[in-house]
């Protein structure tokens, strides 16, 4: 029987002040994934499985889900692998300002011996130069458990990021400090430094160690690509040689607006405070995804075109443009203008994202619109905007010959 | 009498099938959605735009937006009238030898509030260069909160200093996101326009 009580109601409201206020843009997706991933650990067999990995996300204003989890079909029987839980609360930007709290569970399978489980938290500030580029400062917590650390696991950090065209490059500086369980010696027999010794004499170390990371997110067309390379400062007592330099890419290509090949390879550095060791890996798989059209009422549909990425109109002949709108996770896309007399014009698909019309626009100045799932009639980002006299806005398009 | 029936009959068949494929080749009436009172309307503003030399295209094509937006018939005539005066008022302001785009251009600023003086200001300092471009961007700043005597004396400023219509036309995007990231429409757009190079043509050589 639920009790009402003070912690509980407190509990209550907090959730409820986070939600988001705005539903207007949220989105829930889900994803499976299905293939063949392969690792191979030093000191362990190298192991390949079958793997099914679900995931599901909401998108909200402010508020981020998600949830994943991973099984491995290794022989026989199947193994709960690499599993997710996370969450994220966002504030709105103000004054190039921002603030964030994000809070995991996940589990960190690499075989029957080397796997982890942890729970974390962590807290970022936001400076957003602009929608293309910011840097954050961050501050959490992790605590990982049946593994030789004891205390918490601090981490701090920062990161900046900026857009180039279509790639996205990141990179981020995050130390972790820690204490554990360690040998009194090391492999030299030599003493080392204890902070502390627990009640069986064993030696309680500090240890600390720093990563720096580049990434790199390039979308093209039906084309996704992650790349990152990272290296790892500390002492010899705290990362290993094989954990000094790490790299990984990993590719996802739309062959349908729901369904990709996944493939990626790469090297993860071992991960102390976990207990896990640095691996290798590779992983080979198709990826379904079902982006569930949102029905009139439950969310306002007019956000679905704020929601488009990008928009651009190119010359394709005498007197004809090519229209294209770049939106992922819709039914449709429309246009329409005093070229088409206002009548609108349903834009066709051409891989994930990409949706484009080949429409007679003569040079000159032009009022256009764009509706994505037969929603509110937009103007399309990036272009000149004016009040169309019937409570809208309408893009003003300048086409030179 | 029959004959005379029959001829007449005859006749009117002959006339029939003459007209009907143009009649089947006349698609639907755009503006057939509208009531009796908004078509006559429609009508007579284009029809007092061509006697008056004004595009009239601008006029049809408002009523033709508000159809197809689903706008009730008063706010479509409303829309409608405002679009001629504006184009009246455009023409007066610029000059005869306005093209066009300019005139459309120079239309939605004046709806957009962009004052009169403000359009005369940028044609005289035009050099015979289209202005059609500062006039969309202009309208495009007042849209989005910038006060229209900083939009206008902004714009006018960047234009005497030669920036061209690339430079003009990056910066409602640019401003966009300024205010998205937070910052007032106003201190935008003068950050924005600090980076747009001044490019005058070169001094002539003294003789």
């Amino acid at each position: 029987m639920f009790a009402l009580n003070r912690p509980s109601v407190l509990i209550a409201v907090a959730a409820a002040l986070c939600l988001p206020q705005g539903a207007a843009s949220a989105q829930v997706v889900s994803r499976l994934e299905a293939g063949a991933v392969t690792s191979s650990t030093p000191g362990f067999v190298p192991s390949s499985a079958l793997s099914l990995t679900p995931d599901l996300r909401y998108e909200g204003q402010n508020v981020k889900l998600s949830a994943r989890g991973s099984a491995w079909l290794d022989g026989n029987s199947w193994d709960f692998a690499d599993a997710r839980l996370s969450g994220s609360v966002t504030t709105p930007v103000r004054h190039h300002l921002s603030a964030q709290l994000m809070a995991n569970a996940s589990r960190a399978y690499y075989d029957r011996i080397n796997q982890n489980q942890q729970v974390a938290a962590e807290a970022r500030v936001h400076l957003v130069f602009s929608q293309a580029g910011g840097m954050w400062l961050e501050t959490g917590v992790a605590r990982p458990w049946r593994v030789a650390v004891v205390s918490a696991v601090d981490v701090a950090g920062a990161g900046a990021w900026t857009q180039v065209g279509p790639a996205t490059l990141t990179g981020t500086y995050t130390n972790f400090a820690f204490t554990r369980i360690a040998s009194a010696s090391d492999s030299t027999s030599s003493l080392q430094t204890c902070v502390a010794t627990t009640d069986n004499s064993r030696c309680l170390r500090q240890s600390h160690f720093s990563d720096v990371q580049g990434s790199v997110h390039f979308e093209k067309g039906p084309v996704e690509l992650d790349a990152q390379s990272g290296y790892r400062f500390g002492d010899a007592t705290d990362v290993t040689p094989d954990s000094r330099r790490w790299a990984a890419a990993n590719a996802v290509v739309w062959l349908t607006s729901d369904v990709a090949m996944v493939v990626g390879a790469g090297r993860q550095p071992s991960n102390p405070a976990r207990g896990l060791p640095a691996r290798n890996y590779a992983n080979l798989g198709m990826m379904f995804a079902a982006w569930p059209a949102m029905t009139a009422g439950a969310v306002p549909i007019e956000a679905r075109a704020s929601a488009i990425s990008k928009f651009a109109v190119a010359a394709a002949g005498p007197s004809l443009e090519r229209v294209q709108v770049h939106i992922a996770g819709v039914q449709s896309v429309e246009v329409m203008g005093d070229f088409t007399d206002w009548q609108p014009v349903e834009m066709v698909q051409r891989g994930r994202d990409l949706w484009e019309a080949l429409l007679p626009i003569a040079d000159g100045v032009h009022q256009i619109n764009v509706r994505v799932d037969g929603g509110k009639w937009l103007p399309p980002p990036g272009t000149p905007t004016m009040r169309d006299g019937f409570n809208g806005e309408v893009g003003m398009l300048v086409v030179h010959e | 009498m029959k004959r005379l029936a029959g001829r007449r009959g005859l006749v009117a068949l002959i006339a029939l099938a003459a007209a009907a494929p143009s009649l089947f080749a006349q698609g639907p009436d755009p503006l057939a959605k509208l009531d009796t009172a908004g078509r006559a309307l429609v009508r007579s503003l284009v029809d007092s735009a061509r006697a008056e030399g004004l595009p009239s295209e601008p006029v049809l094509s408002k009523a033709q937006e508000g159809v197809a937006k689903h706008a009730p018939n008063p706010a479509i005539a409303r829309a409608v009238r405002t679009v001629f005066l504006s184009l009246r008022q455009a023409r007066n302001t610029l000059g005869p030898k306005a093209s066009r785009d300019e005139l459309t251009a120079a239309a939605a600023a004046l709806q957009a509030g962009i004052p009169a003086s403000a359009l005369a200001d940028l044609r005289a300092s035009g050099h015979g260069k289209s202005i059609t471009v500062p006039l969309v961007v202009l309208a495009d700043l007042v849209t989005r909160g910038v006060p229209r005597d900083m939009a206008s004396h902004t714009i006018l400023q960047l234009w005497m200093g030669g920036a061209g219509d690339a430079d003009l036309l990056g910066l409602p995007k640019a401003v966009e996101q300024d205010i998205v990231s937070g910052a007032a429409p106003g201190d935008a757009l003068v950050n924005r326009a600090r980076t747009i190079p001044i490019r005058l043509p070169p001094a002539k050589v003294p003789e």
